[in-house]
């Protein structure tokens, strides 16, 4: 190889002070409350008086360089070039000009950008890579959350739901993300064991690492092969062998599909932090519009907004009246997948005689 | 080159909300390979199954993370994506962003790749997605050069993230932000070059409301709170009454604690602030009439990571209150933090995260490796059990003890 | 635990390397007799040198660069 330029490693992230509007550098720190002017706007008063206005947009997250350049072109135009994105896949435009909240919003709606997602409203959808660029995805990712957000668009554009609303979408149960503690949570999994690729095991993977990234003991070395062994009635499907070893696949167009768990969060408002709890054990992969995907969460949403008591997030309701009465009203059969046999089952067992009846 | 049907992907591209097939569209443009890319897409709608493989060794020259190795399973049918890189760019923290900053990463994408990215991927870095190995070093070249560095992938600290903190909100307890720029800078050996059991992550939110979910998902949750009163302003408190806002019905009726009153005749709030577990939610309420306190500084929680092994763990507290001042460098965080790492690089197996290698050696030999003080805001309970264990050191201090002629704490309750 | 000049612990390592395809840090420590965070440290300089590289394989490894 010729030459090669090695530029200089380790400097770090860009300063964010650098990044920041003149307004924020002077109220850094001391900004004394914010309102919420209305679905996608937030004003944020400084101890100074200053005004800061916040214009929320939603985004696919799968952003080309086109749009991003036509974004710094918007922050140029409105907010002296100013802008900042959101643990959730939303843009945020800063604007100090109170006038030109409505123009902005005007601009950016006609481009297709919707403006939302603050307050009690339904939040961006946070979700993963799919088939665009995953190895390990049981499902898509961007499809399906492009199919329930057209949906549940109106939620994304109003805030007069019980409380905010997360929902969120992993393509495996490695989860990237935080979708395990969400409102609403859909993740892609497997139903059959993975195959076992002798050959490829031998050859490329690490024997030990194999056996020790099961989380049930389901595999075992095969000294012949120098391969290993899948206990078909351990295994969980969990596909983390396969993120260890690539021949020992497991996707599965035929049985692969989506879960849905419900009634998590992760503020510590109220009550505390919460996993999500499975609702829904399977539904197929139907692209291009997963409609039974959509269906379902629609309806979740739905009996939630119709039942729930002011400022009561999803988990909050399903406390409130048990969960027995949680898949009656959702008119959702209870099976044996819903009951944990993994290894922290017991305390999820009801050990009390203090239950509800449900027809 | 002629267009391929897409009829699938075209289905994508109908409804309100903005299309990310829309986006691969306006890339494709420019960059032939993202009607190839679209193309295998459209294979995987067609056969419900990914087609992308493991990656292999790619990276630029010094760093072992930054680059995720992304190859096509079809290489033959589909070869401009037959590599098709991801590469990890730190983001600023609290992800602001100058326009010019965009531009540049734009520049360099449009250079160099496919011209998609992610706005940010889940751990907090910008998002580059797609290119070829031979890319990877000019691609680097022309970031560093630019003034943006990667983020970390692999057994090692990945990319710490923030909330927008003081920057933009009245809660902050510490300034989140200079805490992350000031931690991935410290520890970009650790960022850059994977030497520990397996991924660390940290997530810094500056107040209760955890808005970068750092309990459900970092393995160090640094979270802000403070330890004395919630300050109220009454004049606004009254005002909120007038405007018709309902205080018992939309605060107190939620408090978990039962520590507000409300003096209907006065429209006076007053909180038992020693009673009060600072949960935030009538500060979110009514936040012109309430504030944080002043004493301000963070709880550490640690061992939250997502299902896969040993299933999902929520963060837990190791310590209750710790100051973070910029003044001395963090330093008690970075001591705890160190001493953390020691023991779990020590001691854990491969793939192992920090919590679940206290969930196989228990939270009594974590206390003692990393010297922090077992206090009762660490549980929700005591141990329900009797299985307990006892050590030298602990009777060695019964006897030194009754030797100075003092009485032992729970002696007397052997007899 | 023996000890070395930087440039001894250096020559270790690639001798150790050498006769292998891939190394974790901590069995490169164990062969040599050095503590595993000495060896960090090093493998980190001889990665920025461009002398070393890591593989990521499930878990973390080092190699000689090219070998």
């Amino acid at each position: 190889m010729t030459n090669p330029y090695y530029a200089q490693t380790d400097i770090g992230p860009p300063y964010f002070w650098d990044m920041l509007p003149q307004v924020i550098k002077d109220n850094y720190g001391k900004w004394l409350y914010h309102e919420k002017v209305k679905p996608g706007v937030l004003k944020h008063v400084g101890e100074s008086g200053d005004e800061l206005y916040t214009v929320r947009i939603g985004s696919p997250r799968l952003l080309s360089i086109e749009t991003l350049r036509w974004f710094a072109d918007i922050a140029d135009k409105y907010c002296d070039g100013h802008l900042r994105f959101t643990s959730r896949h939303n843009v945020e435009f800063l604007l100090t000009d109170a006038g030109k909240v409505d123009a902005l919003i005007e601009e950016l709606e006609a481009a297709g950008w919707p403006v939302g997602g603050t307050g009690k409203s339904l939040k961006n959808l946070i979700h993963t890579q799919g088939w665009i660029h995953c190895h390990s995805a049981a499902t898509d990712a961007s499809g399906p959350v492009k199919a329930v957000m057209d949906d549940l668009f109106d939620y994304f554009k109003k805030d007069d739901l019980p409380a905010k609303l997360k929902i969120s979408m992993a393509c495996c149960l490695n989860m990237c993300g935080a979708v395990h503690c969400s409102d609403i949570a859909f993740v892609g999994v497997h139903r059959k064991i993975p195959r076992v690729d002798d050959n490829g095991v031998a050859n490329g993977c690490e024997i030990p690492n194999v056996v020790a990234s099961c989380p049930t003991g389901a595999i075992r070395p095969n000294p012949k092969a120098k391969s290993v062994t899948i206990n078909e009635e351990k295994c969980m499907y969990c596909g983390n062998c396969y993120s260890v070893c690539p021949s020992l696949p497991i996707m599965d167009p035929e049985n692969d599909g989506i879960a849905i768990f419900v009634g998590g969060k992760v503020s510590n408002s109220r009550s505390g932090p919460a996993f999500s709890k499975l609702a829904i054990p399977f539904i197929p992969n139907e692209p291009p519009r997963w409609d039974s995907l959509v269906a379902a969460i629609r309806n979740l949403v739905e009996i939630w907004v119709k039942d729930a008591k002011k400022g009561e997030r999803y988990g909050e309701w399903i406390e409130r009246i048990g969960w027995e009465k949680f898949f009656e009203k959702a008119n959702l059969p209870f099976t044996d997948k819903h009951i944990d046999d993994f290894i922290f089952s017991v305390p999820t067992f009801r050990s009390t005689t203090q239950f509800k009846f449900t027809k | 080159m002629t267009e391929k049907k897409r009829p699938l992907l075209d289905e994508l591209k109908k409804g309100k909300w903005p299309s990310f097939v829309n986006e691969m569209e306006k890339s494709a443009a420019k960059k032939p390979v993202v009607n190839t890319l679209m193309d295998l897409v459209e294979r995987s709608y067609e056969e419900k199954r990914v087609h992308w493989k493991h990656g292999g060794i790619v990276g630029v020259r010094g760093y072992g993370g930054g680059v995720i190795g992304r190859y096509c399973d079809l290489p033959e049918e589909y070869p401009d994506v037959a590599e098709f890189h991801t590469i990890r760019v730190n983001q600023p923290s609290g992800w602001f962003y100058t326009s010019d900053a965009i531009r540049t990463l734009c520049d360099v994408w449009e250079k160099h790749g496919s011209g998609l990215t992610n706005m940010h991927g889940a751990t907090g870095d910008a998002i580059l997605l797609g290119t070829t190995t031979d890319h990877l070093q000019d691609c680097f070249n022309d970031l560093s050069d630019n003034g943006f560095d990667l983020g970390g992938s692999g057994s090692n600290l990945r990319t710490p993230s923030a909330c927008c903190g003081p920057a933009r909100c009245e809660y902050a307890c510490f300034d989140t932000l200079d805490l992350c720029h000031h931690l991935t800078n410290e520890y970009q050996d650790e960022l850059h070059r994977p030497m520990w059991p397996y991924k660390f992550k940290i997530k810094i939110s500056g107040c209760p409301n955890d808005c970068t979910s750092s309990i459900a998902r970092a393995d160090l949750s640094i979270i802000g709170t403070w330890r004395d009163n919630i300050q109220v302003n009454q004049e606004a408190v009254k005002e909120y009454v007038n405007n018709g806002f309902d205080v018992k019905e939309e605060v107190l009726a939620h408090c978990p604690c039962n520590c507000i009153t409300f003096d209907e005749e006065k429209k006076e709030l007053s909180i038992d602030d020693e009673n009060c577990t600072r949960c935030m939610h009538c500060i979110s309420a009514m936040p012109k009439a309430l504030r944080v306190g002043k004493e301000k500084g963070a709880t550490l929680l640690l061992g939250g990571k997502a299902t896969i092994v040993q299933s999902a763990f929520l963060s837990w507290v190791i310590k209750p209150f710790i100051k973070l001042d910029k003044e001395d460098g963090y330093q008690e965080l970075h001591d705890i933090l160190e001493r953390i790492w020691d023991w779990w690089d020590e001691n854990a197996k491969v793939r192992e995260r920090v919590g679940e290698l206290i969930y196989r050696k228990g939270m009594g030999e974590f206390l003692k490796a990393t010297g922090l003080e077992p206090v009762p805001q660490m549980v929700h309970h005591p141990r329900a059990n009797p299985y307990f264990f006892w050590y030298p050191e602990d009777f060695a201090a019964e006897k030194e003890a009754s030797e100075a002629g003092k009485e032992v704490a729970g002696s007397e309750v052997s007899e | 635990m023996a000890d070395f000049t930087p440039e001894e612990l250096r020559a270790k390592i690639l001798e150790y390397l050498e006769t292998k395809d891939k190394a974790k840090n901590r069995d490169i420590a164990t062969a040599i007799g050095v503590s595993k965070r000495e060896v960090d440290k090093m493998v980190n300089e001889m990665a920025k040198e461009g002398i070393l590289e890591f593989l990521y394989l499930g878990t973390s490894y080092v190699k000689l660069k090219d070998k």
